[in-house]
């Protein structure tokens, strides 16, 4: 299912990916490329010095957030930041758990589950007690509460990396695996030769999903209140928030603004470059309709600077590198597993692992063990309130979004205009859009119970978009050409083709909607508006309160039942899905 | 039997656009008409526009040109009469074999009761009443293909088409289909009166058709009609049978390899051959040249594609590419190592590498390359190829032409390929990095 869908993902963003770099193709100039490489790396340079002396910083009180548009470039450069940071962690997350998962079927066991477990759960109800730890732990400096910005995006970006590439690490194929063992290939060439290359395309498209989740995160934690307590950061979600607090309008436009050109300018200056890249690790003989290309590698190579340092690169590797003998002349004996000290390492691992989680659970029961039967039964209400909004809001979601999905992408035309377009929106962080639509809300006499059904959608809507417009672009033309050549009438055509052709990937869109839905309601359904406190009933609400109050017995237990809502919904519906999508309605034979 | 056909194409040309108002001319002035109570075939070469031609027919495609009749009447979107048999059987996945054959009757009309009535006896004719309730992933190939022909027939068309309906369906079952398509046909009294198959199988065409429509590719052109009025049921090992089948070779060698032989000039003079590389490998080449050093050197044509168990459209297309070389030549159906192809053969692996290089660079579209990489200082990026391509043969695949040219040109070490980036560098300047 995971493999089925990143190959899914792999060929969304080859179709994507490729398109709108005819205009850049034209020109060769040189000289004024090296120009703009010296000037952005300096550019770069400046404002990590900027956001090191944020970082060490003497905390604040209250931040003061600058309205001015210039100060807008330094925000920002602070959020991305941040994101990139958290990223490079999750990458390091990744890469070491996926490949203890994937080797040790003993970890393997309790690895794999609590990794399904972490994915399913609302990550941002944790946030609050992260926070105040992470703040109590670096008392002197804002380092605390930058590390905690930068856990909560990691939370928000690592699981799905993982589950990935550990599914990549469990699919090596037989004969990669097989001339590994017999050419007597160490863990670490193995690795670098094998399971890395082979698990690279999954984990870039994986990466970019991620790194747009991430920003959802990264908005909340950046305007984040606990009561009283100011713990914003320096960066676009605080500058958001204080523009809408103020209602200057125009500082909201231009923060959404910068939030879309970091969107765009990531994709292109890091994401397209590294799906080219990562090109040369399709496994696939054949090859894709449409390669993926970059313009900005393109400019690149037309760099004199680039070119020399490449050259000199690969004379020193030739240097460094002679021609390796044509047969070892003893081949080392093979190393078995088990063998020193090194192999306990795994083990005291795990047991540590285990260790702090049963100790994690025995305090959880101890906080949980204050709180009475009437407790339970509301928040058990509550679960059931948020589940109804959830679902309110995919099935809106879908209602609009099938139709239009598949009207733009049964067209090639339109898709290859729009579909880049849904591929923004679904990474724009809708949080960043809730002061805004509160304030119109406020406007419009319209309560939160309704309210938070819609800030659900602002966010969620656009998974379910972009994948119906996936799942419409690769109906199968032998297909279509039936249903027309047999006359098939229109709504006949709806609901016996173009329907089950795209179940699979409306799974895959409900499922992202939904779990973002679920992530949204904490702040969705309780939210702070020009000093006031706006509420709803439901369980994200109840998080928020319990978070804003320091009821901590109230906050785990609301977390917890949201978590199981979660996993449980998860089990029986989604799965039940995923299957049904996989046999009945899979169109690969 | 009245004379009057059934469905005409006049004058009928169609071009596809490949976006960027760039156009690839399909088909040029193809006139054909489909005659009551006759099997057609269209036989030809990938590339050929033998499907195209079936969805006009059809009405699913407009051409760009050229009139469409159906009963003497111009066509306007489907054609009332016909249906269609898919090669790749495009059944609904998500429906069972009778839900398959049932849906398309509700369009004309049928309420379910009725629909589910003659979809069942539609299955029942192609024997495949055990399966009404499987879904098509629990069918073999051949299985499926009856459940594609079930639903073609239960709308009763006038006109039945087949899009190479056998291609995908191994080879006995494919022989047993042939003969019921046949059955189902004869009953003059009931339709389909005609039938239009596409196919590049040429026993398959001579078993089957009262007509054979022969084209030529880039663009679709037709070649020729031969007329096949052999009594059937037909015995495919009389010497009648194996008369028409050489008849048959002989069209297709000449659609295919005639222009080689026209253009061909003193070898020793660089040719300019405006004429685009086939899409074959250069295993392929080496392997047939081998081969044919094992028969002494030359081989009828025919036997070679019976020998190596490969369609002959594909043999054809690898004799062409070692004819454009000079290492082969073909008088006739019979193809022969020329001298430099004996020398080839025999050669180290070296020699041969050096005597490929010294042949490419006989044909124009690798001077052309050489010449650009020369002006790019021993590099050229893909798309500038492909621009450069397709300005000289604007009916072609030019990304399909870079792609043979770049196994070609590797192997007579030209050039070296890096992609990603897609740069071509030459081979000179490579060794010096």
């Amino acid at each position: 299912m995971k493999v089925a869908r990143a190959r899914l993902l792999d060929r969304i963003g080859t179709r994507v990916w490729s398109q709108g770099n005819a205009l850049t193709r034209p020109f060769r100039r040189r000289a004024w490329v090296d120009a703009v490489l010296v000037l952005g790396l300096c550019g770069t340079l400046f404002g990590l010095l900027e956001f090191a002396r944020e970082w060490t910083g003497t905390p604040r009180p209250t931040i003061d957030i600058d309205l001015s548009p210039l100060a807008l470039p330094t925000y920002t450069f602070f959020s991305m930041t941040r994101g990139l940071v958290a990223y490079l962690i999750s990458l390091g997350f990744t890469l070491v758990y996926a490949f203890w998962a994937a080797k040790d079927p003993r970890a393997e066991r309790l690895l794999v589950p609590l990794l399904d477990i972490l994915q399913s759960i609302p990550v941002l109800g944790f946030m609050p007690g992260l926070v105040l730890a992470l703040v109590a732990l670096f008392p002197g400096s804002n380092i605390g509460l930058e590390l905690a910005a930068i856990v909560m995006i990691f939370t928000g970006q690592a699981w799905n990396m993982t589950f990935s590439f550990y599914h990549s690490l469990k699919s090596v194929p037989h004969d990669l695996r097989e001339t590994s063992v017999v050419y007597r290939f160490s863990w670490w060439e193995r690795f670098k030769w094998v399971e890395l290359p082979f698990g690279t395309t999954g984990l870039v498209w994986n990466s970019m999903m991620s790194m747009a989740g991430g920003w959802f995160f990264l908005m909340i934690t950046e305007a984040f209140h606990l009561g009283d307590h100011d713990f914003r950061l320096p960066g676009l979600g605080s500058y958001m928030s204080v523009a809408a607090h103020e209602g200057n309008v125009s500082a909201m436009v231009l923060a959404v603004l910068a939030m879309m050109t970091m969107i765009v300018g990531l994709d292109q200056l890091l994401w397209r470059p590294v799906v080219v890249w990562a090109q040369r690790f399709r496994v696939e003989e054949t090859s894709a309709a449409e390669v993926p290309r970059s313009w900005f590698i393109d400019l690149l190579r037309r760099s004199k600077l680039v070119r020399r340092l490449e050259h000199r690169y690969r004379r020193r590797t030739h240097l460094r590198a002679p021609s390796p003998p044509p047969v070892p002349p003893s081949p080392p004996p093979p190393v078995r597993p088990g063998d020193g000290p090194l192999a306990l390492l795994p083990w005291a691992a795990l047991v540590a692992l285990a260790a702090a989680m049963g100790w994690g659970a025995l305090q959880l029961l101890r906080l949980l063990s204050r709180l009475d039967w009437s407790h339970w039964s509301v928040l058990a209400l509550a679960g059931l309130t948020t589940l109804g909004r959830v679902l309110v809001s995919t099935a809106i979601g879908t209602a609009w979004t099938v139709p239009l999905g598949l009207a733009v992408g049964l067209s090639p035309r339109v898709s290859r205009v729009f579909q880049p377009v849904a591929q923004v929106m679904a990474s724009f962080p809708a949080p960043m859009l809730f002061p805004a639509a509160i304030a119109l809300f406020h406007a419009a006499g319209v309560g939160l119970g309704v309210g938070s059904i819609v800030l659900m959608l602002l966010g969620t809507q656009w998974y379910i978009l972009f994948n119906v417009i996936a799942g419409a672009s690769s109906v199968p033309s032998d297909l279509r050409e039936a249903a027309v050549a047999f006359r098939m009438p229109r709504r006949d055509r709806f609901w016996t083709l173009y329907l089950p052709a795209v179940f699979p990937y409306l799974v895959t869109g409900w499922v992202t909607a939904a779990g973002g839905a679920w992530n949204a309601s904490i702040v969705a359904e309780y939210v702070t508006y020009r000093g006031s406190t706006l509420e709803t009933f439901g369980l994200g609400a109840a998080i928020s309160r319990a978070a804003e109050q320091g009821h901590f017995a109230e906050l785990t237990a609301a977390v917890l039942v949201m978590s199981v809502a979660v996993v449980c919904f998860n089990r029986l519906v989604w799965r039940r899905c995923y299957r049904l999508a996989s046999t009945r309605f899979s169109l690969t034979k | 039997m009245t004379d009057a056909p059934i469905c005409e194409l006049r004058g009928v040309h169609k071009a596809f656009d490949r976006g960027g108002g760039k156009l690839l001319q399909v088909l040029e002035d193809v006139t054909l008409d489909v005659r009551a109570n006759e099997v057609l075939c269209l036989l030809g070469p990938s590339g050929c526009g033998k499907s195209t031609i079936l969805r006009i027919v059809a009405g699913l495609i407009r051409p760009t040109r050229g009139e469409v009749l159906y009963h003497g009447r111009p066509l306007d979107g489907l054609s009332p009469g016909v249906a269609i048999v898919f090669q790749s059987f495009a059944l609904f996945p998500w429906l069972t074999v009778e839900q398959n054959v049932a849906k398309v009757l509700r369009p004309l009309g049928l309420d379910e009761a009725a629909a589910r009535e003659k979809a069942r006896a539609a299955i029942r004719n192609v024997g495949l009443e055990g399966f009404r309730d499987a879904y098509p992933r629990e069918l073999s190939g051949g299985m499926k293909q009856r459940v594609g022909m079930a639903r073609a027939l239960v709308v009763n068309p006038e006109v039945l088409l087949m899009d190479e309906p056998f291609s995908q369906v191994d080879a006995l079952t494919a022989q047993a289909l042939r003969a019921e398509v046949l059955d189902i046909w004869d009953d003059r009294e009931r339709n389909p009166s005609s039938i239009v198959m596409v196919s590049h199988d040429i026993s398959e065409v001579a078993y089957m058709a009262d007509r054979i429509v022969v084209l030529s590719a880039n663009p679709g052109r037709i070649r020729t009609i031969v007329e096949n009025t052999l009594p059937r049921p037909r015995d495919t090992r009389s010497a009648e049978f194996g008369a028409l089948l050489d008849r048959l070779h002989d069209v297709v060698i000449s659609a295919e390899l005639g222009e080689v032989s026209a253009t061909a000039v003193s070898p020793a003079a660089p040719r300019d051959i405006v004429e685009p590389i086939p899409a074959v490998q250069v295993a392929d080449i080496l392997g047939l040249l081998e081969y044919l050093d094992t028969q002494g050197g030359g081989c009828d044509l025919y036997q070679l594609a019976h020998d190596t168990h490969a369609t002959f459209v594909e043999v054809l297309a690898i004799v062409k590419g070692a004819e454009m070389l000079d290492l082969v030549d073909t008088p006739q159906r019979l193809v022969r190592l020329t001298p430099l192809g004996q020398r080839f053969v025999r050669s180290s692996m070296e020699e041969r590498k050096r005597i490929w290089n010294g042949q490419l660079l006989k044909l124009a579209i690798f001077r052309v390359v050489r010449d650009m990489l020369e002006k790019g200082g021993g590099e050229v990026a893909r798309d500038e190829v492909v621009r450069e391509i397709q300005q000289r043969f604007p009916r072609e695949d030019a990304a399909r032409i870079f792609d043979v040219l770049v196994t070609w040109g590797r192997f007579g070490e030209l050039f070296t390929y890096h992609d990603p980036p897609g740069h071509l560098v030459a081979s000179t300047v490579e060794a010096d990095r």
